[in-house]
């Protein structure tokens, strides 16, 4: 519900703006002797800091500006450029997926975290029989992402790598798009360098079934 | 010596001998001249002409791959023109080409995608109507047609250098594919070259395909382990999928110069994965200890036949190895009328001969290698080829010129005939001429069954030759006459212009009879096998009470057909123990097993020169840069030529110990790709004589053995001698390969 006043938040950054929300801080040189250290502790004690934040907590509080994110209800927005947990991409044409098994981010990857198993399927093509990226030990630094001709690996959104077992991340087919979320039209694009032309899912012709 | 043509290209000045082209005068002198379709080891194949150069005096371009260079010519590899025809020329290659470098297992290493981004092609300016290109499977080989870019390299290897000649191209402009010759699938003997040599990823292994990629692979230079040729190879290994342990993907050689056969190219994976066994081990100690003899294959590495010859004088017992017997005591026999140590011909120098002599060999299987080298012969220099044995094979046929068919057993006879033959107008000695003299040639004749008209024929045909090469085949080496027939052998290679090459049977056979002290094996109680039969079995393959690495998994040295000392490398881990790990048990102390390379008999030829100091590979002219050639010997000739014996006879069904190709040993059975066939193949005759037919399940009895086989009619196959495949067999390895046998059908069971 406050998503739109945080997004205004993100979108502008531009501290050297008049009307800019950003201000700079104003911060007191630090006491350099014994005596103006002593001042300072009393003046803090006795002035009533600690008042000044409770009254601004309880004023926020009864007008019901509240900022506070109420994770895991509520989520930070992630820029699209965010490397957390892999994708596998389909294609939209016809829902088979993008990886063509080159390879090349198992080569690229520094921390060596990827291996694909390929093979010749029954039609000649090369199937990728086995997927597996070790989330153990991936660094998230993209490079296979941006390595990957095809589109087709991806960095998603998905930064709750909190669980049991860390299997859970490991599989090829759960990094795929579900085809029920490709039938409904909602594989999300990556957006960043190289991407396809925004939007281009909504113009794309599904192939036909059969030829 | 003769006259060098001097000429310049770029304004170098450089000098060509009679038969060399620009281009391969241009490749020795580090000009480059880019080229699709050239391969050093064949004729030029003339198609892609992207050659192309200038030439002073001449309108428009020559090919450099195939114009000899005149007197005083100026030539010009590059100018603004020649680039534009080479890269027209690339464009036209790069019509319609899929685009699926993704995917395509060449991309990395494929010429096509190299000359494409060298020439600065960045789109496909032309088109042409794509027309329906399936793959096509032609079992361990794949053919994509739409990926071929038609260099003809493949027909041109198999052809020139093989011998199959089992493909060829079907011409058609754009339509234009590599067809198997005359039939719809591929009937070869699988040697993969084509493969080998293929720019693009036309043709391929169907076992390797889509499986890895070229720059995930691990080169490593090695020596192939299944015949004595010793070809030089690469393994190439990665991880095996997920989480597997590393292995083999395929095998790749320095297709430009040297050839493989198939079971070295697709027979990669014999080696032993058994895990670290301690009571064995101790087992193995044990049994060392208690034992007489050890008794060995020579599939084993120069330094194992070295531990093992330390072994026998530490623990004074006795070695047998009857395979690696017999062939040094041929070659002593040799020496003692020649007074060197080793033979004078080798493989390169088959390759140059205009004439060769095959004896007592099925040499196609036997080894390939020299099959190749034969082949090479035939179609560069015309060489006549003689092929002398008791039955004849089809796939020599494409390039023997004269077949002599002998009796079988008679082997002794041929090479008296022979010698007589050669030596006719050479300066014998009194003794050595009063032999011939005294030979009764009509008794020798009719026995042998070649008669005089048969040797004048082949006199006739040899008239013009410079350079000649007498091939030995086991058949001689196994033979009971074999001490006169080395002794002939030796005087024809002493008066006349043959080079003579004997054919070790195994890869190492020739090694192991060099460093090692033998004795005639005898069915000793207590005899550890080491890769043999024994009461205790030290095994490479597995399945012995002891496992030891493979040759794939081990570093050492063979000495090959050439007398070549060659490195072998470890591609593969071993988690077990070594015969280097018994030897330390016994105080025989020495950190690595490659510590001994440089220790290896000196009076055998050996040089100290340690292992890391060896090197493997071949130069950019095709130098062979492998190892070295072991050093000759002179050695007392105090021998003389010994009495003729009565000729054997063999009647009834006979048969031949042969394997079929791309099978060599038990190491080649234990492999996943190579066909494993294991019939008893004859001929309709041989069907009849035993009473039996094709398909029929039969025994067959000879000596105290007794198997049971399919027996196939080959109508390849003449004659009542049949082939028995022994790559399955546990037999004693050097025995005569001609056998009487007793066959019969096995009916109920």
């Amino acid at each position: 519900m406050h998503n739109e006043h945080i997004d205004e938040h993100f979108s502008n950054r531009n501290i050297a703006e008049m009307h800019s929300d950003y201000y700079l801080v104003g911060i007191e040189d630090y006491p350099k002797t014994g005596w103006d250290k002593f001042k300072r502790v009393v003046q803090r004690s006795l002035k009533g800091e600690l008042f000044v934040g409770l009254w601004v907590v309880l004023r926020e509080m009864i007008r019901f500006d509240i900022h506070t994110i109420k994770y895991p209800e509520e989520k930070m927005p992630i820029g699209p450029r965010y490397r957390a947990v892999h994708e596998m991409k389909r294609l939209w044409e016809s829902d088979a997926e993008r990886c063509i098994g080159c390879g090349l981010c198992e080569k690229i990857c520094i921390s060596n975290c990827i291996r694909i198993d390929t093979r010749l399927d029954e039609n000649s093509r090369k199937e990728v029989t086995e997927y597996s990226i070790n989330l153990g030990r991936c660094i998230f630094c993209g490079y296979c992402a941006e390595v990957c001709p095809e589109l087709a690996i991806t960095h998603g959104s998905e930064y709750e790598n909190a669980s049991d077992q860390r299997e859970h991340f490991l599989i090829f087919q759960d990094m795929l798009t579900p085809l029920d979320t490709m039938k409904a039209g909602a594989q999300r694009e990556f957006e960043g360098f190289g991407a396809i032309t925004p939007h281009e899912e909504e113009r794309v012709k599904k192939t036909p079934l059969a030829y | 010596m003769e006259k060098m043509i001097h000429f310049t290209i770029d304004g170098v000045a450089v000098e060509a001998q009679k038969g060399e082209t620009i281009l391969t005068v241009a490749r020795k002198n580090g000009i480059y001249i880019p080229t699709m379709c050239y391969i050093s080891k064949t004729s030029p194949c003339a198609s892609c002409r992207m050659c192309v150069v200038e030439a002073s005096g001449m309108d428009g371009f020559v090919l450099s791959c195939n114009t000899p260079p005149v007197e005083g010519v100026e030539i010009t590899t590059s100018s603004e023109a020649l680039n534009h025809e080479r890269t027209n020329i690339m464009r036209l290659y790069d019509v319609n080409h899929p685009l699926e470098c993704g995917v395509c297992d060449k991309s990395g290493e494929c010429d096509l995608q190299n000359k494409t981004l060298e020439f600065n092609v960045a789109r496909q300016n032309f088109s042409a109507k794509d027309q329906l290109r399936p793959l096509k499977k032609w079992g361990l080989i794949d053919y994509e047609p739409s990926l071929c870019i038609m260099c003809e390299k493949c027909v041109h290897v198999c052809n020139e250098v093989i011998g199959d000649d089992a493909i060829e191209v079907q011409f058609g402009g754009y339509k234009s594919t590599i067809i198997p010759k005359g039939s719809d699938v591929l009937d070869c003997t699988f040697c993969g070259e084509c493969i080998a040599v293929c720019p693009v990823g036309a043709l391929t292994s169907s076992n390797f395909k889509y499986s890895a990629n070229a720059w995930e692979l691990t080169r490593i230079p090695a020596t192939c382990a299944h015949c004595s040729a010793g070809c030089p190879l690469e393994y190439e290994t990665r991880h095996g999928s997920i989480n597997g342990d590393k292995k083999i993907y395929r095998v790749k050689n320095n297709f430009e110069f040297s050839s493989l056969c198939g079971a070295g190219r697709f027979g990669f994976d014999f080696e032993n994965s058994a895990k670290k066994d301690d009571k064995a081990f101790t087992n193995a100690i044990e049994a060392l200890k208690n034992a007489k003899a050890i008794r060995f294959s020579s599939m084993i590495t120069n330094e194992e036949a070295h531990i093992l010859e330390l072994l026998k004088e530490k623990l004074n017992i006795k070695l047998f190895n009857e395979d690696a017997r017999k062939f040094a005591a041929f070659m002593g026999s040799y020496s003692s009328i020649s007074g060197k140590k080793h033979y004078s011909g080798s493989l390169e120098g088959i390759k140059k001969s205009d004439a060769v002599i095959v004896i007592g060999s099925r040499i196609a299987t036997d080894n390939p290698g020299v099959r190749y080298a034969i082949t090479t012969a035939s179609k560069h220099n015309g060489a006549k080829v003689v092929y002398a044995h008791p039955l004849e094979d089809v796939l020599m046929q494409n390039v023997v010129t004269q077949m002599m068919k002998y009796e079988v057993g008679t082997e002794e006879g041929v090479m008296v005939l022979l010698a007589d033959t050669l030596l006719k107008n050479a300066e014998l000695t009194q003794d050595e001429r009063a032999f011939f003299d005294d030979l009764d040639l009509g008794y020798l004749h009719a026995e042998t069954n070649l008669g005089d008209e048969e040797f004048s024929h082949m006199m006739k045909s040899f008239a013009r030759v410079k350079k000649a090469t007498l091939v030995l085949g086991e058949d001689l080496i196994s033979h009971k006459r074999s001490s006169n027939i080395a002794k002939l052998s030796a005087l024809i290679e002493k008066y006349t212009n043959f080079s003579l090459v004997v054919v070790p049977r195994d890869v190492n056979t020739l090694g192991v009879s060099l460093i090692n002290s033998l004795e005639r094996d005898e069915e000793t109680l207590n005899t550890v096998g080491y890769n043999a039969k024994g009461d205790f079995v030290i095994s490479s393959i597995g399945g012995g009470d002891l496992d030891i690495p493979s040759l794939n998994q081990q570093e050492g040295t063979f000495v090959n057909i050439d007398r070549r000392v060659l490195p072998t490398n470890v591609a593969l881990p071993f988690h077990g123990y070594t015969l280097n790990d018994i030897a330390k048990a016994f105080g025989i102390n020495e950190s690595e097993t490659v510590n001994y390379t440089k220790e290896l008999k000196k009076d055998a030829g050996f040089r100290a020169v340690s292992f890391d100091d060896l090197e493997n590979y071949l130069g950019t002219l095709g130098e062979d840069n492998r190892g070295y050639i072991l050093e000759d010997v002179a050695c007392k000739s105090d021998g003389e030529l010994e009495e003729l014996d009565d000729m054997p006879e063999f009647n009834g069904t006979v048969i031949y110990h042969a394997n079929p190709v791309l099978q060599f040993n038990a190491y080649t059975n234990k492999t996943t790709q190579l066909p494993k066939d294991d019939y008893l193949r004859g001929s309709a005759q041989f069907a009849i004589a035993a009473k039996i037919s094709d398909g029929d399940l039969v025994r067959v009895s000879f000596g105290q053995t007794t198997i049971k086989r399919v027996f196939k009619q080959d109508a390849d196959l003449k004659g009542t001698i049949a082939l028995n495949p022994v790559y399955d067999l546990d037999l004693d390895s050097s025995r005569y390969r001609f056998e009487k046998s007793k066959i019969e059908r096995v009916i109920n069971e």
